[in-house]
């Protein structure tokens, strides 16, 4: 079962949205019912607020896969904001909550936006430095954050009688409103968009989602619920100091209840929070003090990782799961299913005036002009001259190692070109990032598949964004034109009825059609093909032929890597022949299969124009047609 | 003789080979072919190692080799060339085919003697000796895969799809380079998508599906095969392809298959 | 003029400790792609362990790295073998939430039996100075420097010059690929594990030494470590060093012309500033990563 399942199990069933909603009127009624418990409405409003933080944790290091292990730090600038602005102005903190998550928004936007534009680690390591930082930080401006002598809150205002009662509805309440925010975020392309992120990076920055944005923007949401609780916190502590603010251990108890629960899930954060601090507390009491539970939360979080890496309710859900699967059996089916009839369709209504005009038009969709790449001393590519006219299916052939696959890394932008230019549909694109790229109308596949596997099909299908726009990231992931598109799409390469399946459990032949039905969802004006035939069987390679061609007929232009010459000879015009990073020969197919150039870097002495054809062939009636 | 019997493997998620038995005889080249999924790399994997069989025995010449492991099983003088990529990507050119002597790194001097050979045999590992490996092409690593095999001189050679991302002209050196090492002895054990090159570069063929053997034959009978040719030929009967269109051009003297 | 020199000269000699302590760190983030997250916490586990039997028995600390040095070699391999090879094979989140979970542990652990106090192992050199061309050199930071370019300079020998270290950066690279020719990934793993923990020995008793430490000290360092091989590049050695000596300068430049207190800081504030525009960092290599096949 998927993540995103087990999610939707958890959420939409009715038992699923059943206890929850149960627990909560629970804990709306306890203090009414039960109003001198104090002590154990303490503990339940500090499980409120690690819930709440670690809920808020999830969206980042969850959904998106970025490990932030200093979290805590937007609950110091919650705290330390509505605690210095209530000192100063002698009003009640409560005023300034929206202040606390906007501070922690602005922090969390600043850092991101340097951390995030890489990959990496460089991240998880940045956060515990912030946190460290911050706390050197409000020491040091001691005139304005009192130093270590610490900032004294005003005190509640209303009638002690009520104890901490209103604390633990605002935390209560806080911590509803921020399960509500994660699972809607979860549910809207940008919660798509960052599971992707989590799977494959690169991939999802080439199916149009700014992954930079997402990024930053996934950290900012998870601080501002934090740095808002924050504003409550300072009101609830009534005094601040750098070290307490700060806390590492707060930090370790949000990662702790997060993984505990189980991460990338909405529930098992809020489930985590609570039984990290009725364990803290009891450990606290029985224990032996602080001292100790430093070690017993250590030592927890070992045996969480070690042995419930995923969580307490991904295991659940997965038992359950395996229960209900047990009578099923694997399906081995390669040739079934896309072998059937296959549903015609309009695919890009972005290129119809193509369509029109069946073959080609004169225009240039793709120009490359002089570019280069070198990696060390090689130079990969080497002043590549290319264009590929709308409507064309370009071929793109050459010996290992000429550059093929580096040019499409440029063109698409996965890696940034060393010199020369790019330009796609009149718009200069080699200094765009990958996503803006896509958004223009350029998609492609690659030579292995990368799909995002836990994801199922219809999932990956719909994840592909084709504009930029920001009230995009808020629809629904799945809504119903999208998903009705994309079962089309489907539908279309014949693989309609594996939608539900996981992608990873296809085959590979398989996955290479869905990845071509995601292409299509970003609506291209160009597709770049990398070894569409590569690594699948000739029925498959001749439902993948007829699913270009129809492309074709429809606008969509493509420039296609291929070994497979008869392939490449029979379906593609132009073809262009790359050596050594340079083009050696463009024209149509006749042409090329001629020039001596071509048959001595790339086809070999032993290949001559009148032999039978060499090479992986398609079917021998092929071969007539491209005998003379 | 490298014989499989009733061997169940699988990643976790059920078994992937489901009881095959699978004899690979000395001297021959021996090319597993079917469908996506029905478990032809599984079977490379559980023989090199790389993957221990649930149930199940292996055997080289009557030794046993399902519970060596991989450096155990490199001993037996039985390597793979892998499907994805196997090289360290930011050591040079020859530090990988060096490594690919790490079993024999006591004796100095065999191991630059069969650098050298292999040197020799495979061009690129001279003409690119200091670059690093992480900047070939898919086709040259290929070449550089094949070469650190070749390394130890493995009796029994494993290939894991070797026309994968291989323009022509690699195709004919991968082949020969396969061919060579066979006409020197080596039993080579190969597995790939591309039926009709993959049968027509073997002496025998085994149909695997769903973890089983379903065909076992000479070579080019499997060509002929109705049933093949309606699966994995693209539906058209191969009545007139094997001998008389091999797929990859031939030397004369190694026309052996037709 | 001389203040400045004096500020560099030190600046160098805290740098080249600091390479130490990142050494370990670096070599098993290149090796088994883990943060280590630990590795601060061992370094306070070598000092305290120096410290104490420093005050028991009066054994020059510098000099007990001899004996930390396999002992935290035997440590990290029961580290790697007990705990950090039951995730192999997960996604490198995990291996930072366990090592962070042991950092934390460990931290724990010197809570509960030495107490939350600061110490520091002060024997008779540690005040003393040499004086050259009117600069004054720590002793204590000399010998530092000292061990630290001896176990630099060891670990690059082994890595670049024998079967071990070859099969290391082999592991690193592609586990599998090393499988392939007979190297057994799971023992290169604990052994490189082993190695880098090996180096917090050093590491922890000229720490013992330098600076003050208490249990919680090891927030502290590794956020310094881990800043050092961000900024260097992650995984490389040579990163590590000048990562090490950038971090070094900052810090004594800022204590002479600015104030103690913002020194930290500034360090910080150099990595954003180089991630903000070399985001692999110094020296992260990039390598073609486009040929999947």
């Amino acid at each position: 079962m998927t993540t995103l399942g087990r999610i939707r199990a958890l959420t939409s069933g009715r038992s699923g949205r059943l206890v929850p909603l149960l627990l909560f009127v629970v804990l709306v009624g306890y203090p009414v019912v039960f109003p001198f418990a104090i002590y154990e409405q303490g503990v339940l409003l500090l499980a409120f607020l690690l819930a709440l933080m670690a809920v808020s944790w999830n969206i980042v290091s969850g959904f998106a896969g970025y490990v932030s292990l200093g979290h805590s730090v937007f609950l110091g600038l919650g705290a330390y904001t509505g605690g210095l602005l209530a000192e100063h102005f002698q009003v009640n903190p409560l005023w300034f909550m929206p202040v606390g998550g906007l501070v922690a928004f602005v922090a969390a936007t600043l850092v991101g936006m340097v951390v995030l534009r890489a990959r990496g680690h460089a991240f998880v390591i940045i956060t515990i430095a912030l946190l460290l930082a911050m706390q050197v930080l409000v020491n040091n401006f001691s005139q304005v954050t009192h130093g270590s002598n610490g900032v004294n809150v005003p005190l509640p205002t209303w009638s002690s009688d009520y104890q901490n009662m209103p604390f633990y509805y605002m935390f209560l309440a806080l911590l509803a409103a921020t399960v509500g925010f994660a699972a809607w975020v979860r549910r809207t392309k940008f919660g798509t968009g960052l599971l992707a992120i989590r799977e494959d990076e690169d991939k999802a920055a080439a199916i149009g989602v700014n992954t930079t944005r997402y990024k930053v923007l996934a950290y900012a949401a998870s601080a501002v619920p934090i740095g808002v609780a924050g504003v409550v916190y300072a009101y609830f502590l009534s005094f601040l100091n750098p070290i307490g603010a700060f806390s590492l251990l707060t930090s370790v108890t949000i990662v702790l209840s997060a993984l505990l629960g189980g991460r990338g899930t909405l529930w098992g954060p809020v489930l985590g929070g609570f039984v990290v601090t009725i364990v803290t507390e009891v450990a606290n009491v029985y224990g032996g003090g602080t001292d100790s539970r430093l070690l017993v939360l250590g030592l927890a979080l070992v045996l969480v990782v070690l042995f419930l890496p995923r969580g307490v309710l991904p295991a659940i859900s997965a038992r359950l799961a395996r229960r209900r699967a047990a009578a099923q059996t694997v399906e081995y089916t390669d040739q079934a299913g896309v072998a059937s009839a296959r549903t015609p369709i309009v695919v890009s209504p972005r290129s119809a005036p193509a369509a029109q005009t069946p073959g080609r038009t004169a225009a240039p969709l793709l120009e490359i002009r002089g570019a280069a790449r070198s990696f060390g001393g090689l130079r990969a590519v080497d002043g590549v001259d290319l264009t590929v006219e709308a409507g064309s299916i370009t071929a793109l052939i050459g010996p290992n190692g000429s550059g093929k696959t580096t040019l499409f890394n440029l063109v698409t932008g996965a890696m940034s070109l060393g010199s020369g230019e790019i330009w796609f549909d009149g718009t200069r694109i080699d200094q765009l990032p990958p996503w803006e790229r896509a958004h223009l109308g350029l998609g492609r596949t690659f030579q292995i598949t990368r799909l995002f596997k836990s994801m199922t099909v219809l999932e990956n299908v719909v994840a592909p964004l084709p504009t930029a726009g920001w009230g995009l990231m808020a629809k629904d992931a799945v809504s119903g034109h999208e998903a009705e598109r994309a079962r089309e799409l489907l539908d279309f390469v014949g693989l309609g009825r594996f939608g539900a399946q996981q992608a990873g459990s296809l085959s590979y032949g398989q996955q290479k059609l869905v990845e071509l039905a995601q292409v299509l969802m970003l609506e291209p004006k160009m597709i770049l093909l990398d070894e569409p035939a590569g690594g699948i069987n000739p029925t498959l390679i001749n439902r993948m032929v007829e699913i270009i061609r129809d492309l074709n007929r429809q606008g969509i232009a493509f420039l296609v890597v291929e070994h497979n010459i008869p392939l490449v000879l029979d379906l593609c015009d132009p073809v262009a022949v790359l050596s050594r990073g340079q083009v050696i020969a463009q024209g149509p197919p006749s042409i090329v299969r001629a020039d001596p150039a071509v048959l001595e870097a790339y086809l070999g002495p032993e290949w001559l124009p009148a032999d039978p054809v060499p090479g992986p062939v398609l079917k021998p009636a092929d071969l007539s047609v491209k005998g003379g | 003789m490298l014989t499989l019997s009733g061997i169940f493997a699988g990643y976790g998620g059920g078994d992937v080979l489901q009881g095959l038995d699978l004899e690979v005889p000395t001297g021959a080249i021996t090319c597993i072919v079917g469908p996506n999924g029905a478990g032809k790399s599984t079977v490379l994997r559980v023989v090199s190692g790389l993957l221990r069989p649930r149930l199940g025995t292996i055997e080289l010449d009557g030794t046993r080799l399902d519970r060596l492991g991989c450096a155990g099983v490199l001993g037996k003088g039985v390597a793979q060339v892998p499907q994805s990529q196997a090289l360290f990507p930011q050591m040079s050119i020859r530090e990988n085919v060096l490594l690919g002597g790490f079993t024999l790194r006591r004796d100095k001097r065999l191991l630059n003697q069969r650098f050298e050979r292999v040197a020799d045999l495979i061009p690129i590992v001279r003409e690119r000796s200091h670059d690093k490996a992480g900047n070939l092409s898919g086709g040259q690593r290929r070449m550089v895969e094949i070469a650190r095999c070749l390394m130890v001189e493995p009796t029994v050679l494993l290939l894991d799809e070797p026309s994968l991302g291989l323009d022509p002209m690699s195709l004919t050196g991968v082949s020969q380079l396969v061919r060579d090492a066979n006409a020197a002895g080596t039993t080579v054990l190969l597995v790939e998508q591309n039926v009709r090159l993959g049968l027509s570069m073997a002496t025998h063929g085994v149909v695997l599906e769903g973890g089983r053997v379903r065909l076992e034959a000479p070579a080019h009978e499997l060509m002929a095969n109705p049933e093949v040719a309606e699966l994995y030929l693209g539906g058209a009967p191969a009545t007139h392809g094997a001998g008389a269109h091999p797929t990859v051009p031939q030397p004369v003297d190694s026309g052996t298959v037709g | 003029m001389t203040q400045l020199v004096q500020a560099l000269v030190l600046g160098l000699l805290i740098g080249g400790v600091y390479a130490l302590m990142a050494s370990g760190l670096t070599l098993i983030f290149g090796v088994m792609n883990i943060i280590n997250v630990a590795h601060g916490a061992l370094l306070i586990l070598v000092a305290f362990l120096t410290w104490k039997t420093w005050s028991v028995t009066g054994i020059d600390p510098i000099l007990l790295a001899v004996v930390m040095t396999p002992l935290m070699f035997g440590v990290g391999w029961l580290l790697y073998k007990g705990v950090l090879s039951r995730i192999s094979g997960s996604s490198p989140g995990m291996s930072v939430l366990l090592t962070f979970g042991i950092a934390i542990t460990i931290e724990g652990i010197l809570n509960v039996t030495a107490g939350n106090k600061f110490r520091s192992a002060t024997p008779s050199y540690f005040s003393q100075s040499f004086r050259i061309l009117g600069i004054s050199l720590p002793k204590a930071q000399v010998y530092g420097c000292i061990a630290a370019v001896l176990v630099l300079g060891l670990l690059y020998v082994v890595l670049a010059k024998t079967w071990t270290g070859r099969a290391i950066r082999a592991t690193a690279q592609n586990p599998s690929g090393a499988a392939l020719i007979g190297i057994q990934a799971s023992g290169v793993a604990a052994l490189a594990f082993a190695i880098g923990t090996a180096t917090t020995g050093v590491g922890g008793s000229v720490l013992s030494v330098l600076y003050p430490f208490f249990p919680a000290s090891h927030y502290d360092w590794i956020s310094r470590l881990l800043g050092i091989i961000v900024l260097g590049g992650m995984g490389s050695l040579a990163g590590a060093l000048v990562g090490a000596i950038v971090l070094g300068l900052a810090e004594t430049l800022t204590a002479t012309y600015v104030s103690l207190q913002w020194s930290t800081l500034i360090f910080y504030a150099v990595i954003m500033i180089v991630l903000l525009f070399r985001p692999q960092g110094l020296f992260g290599s990039r390598l073609r990563q486009d040929v999947m096949a």
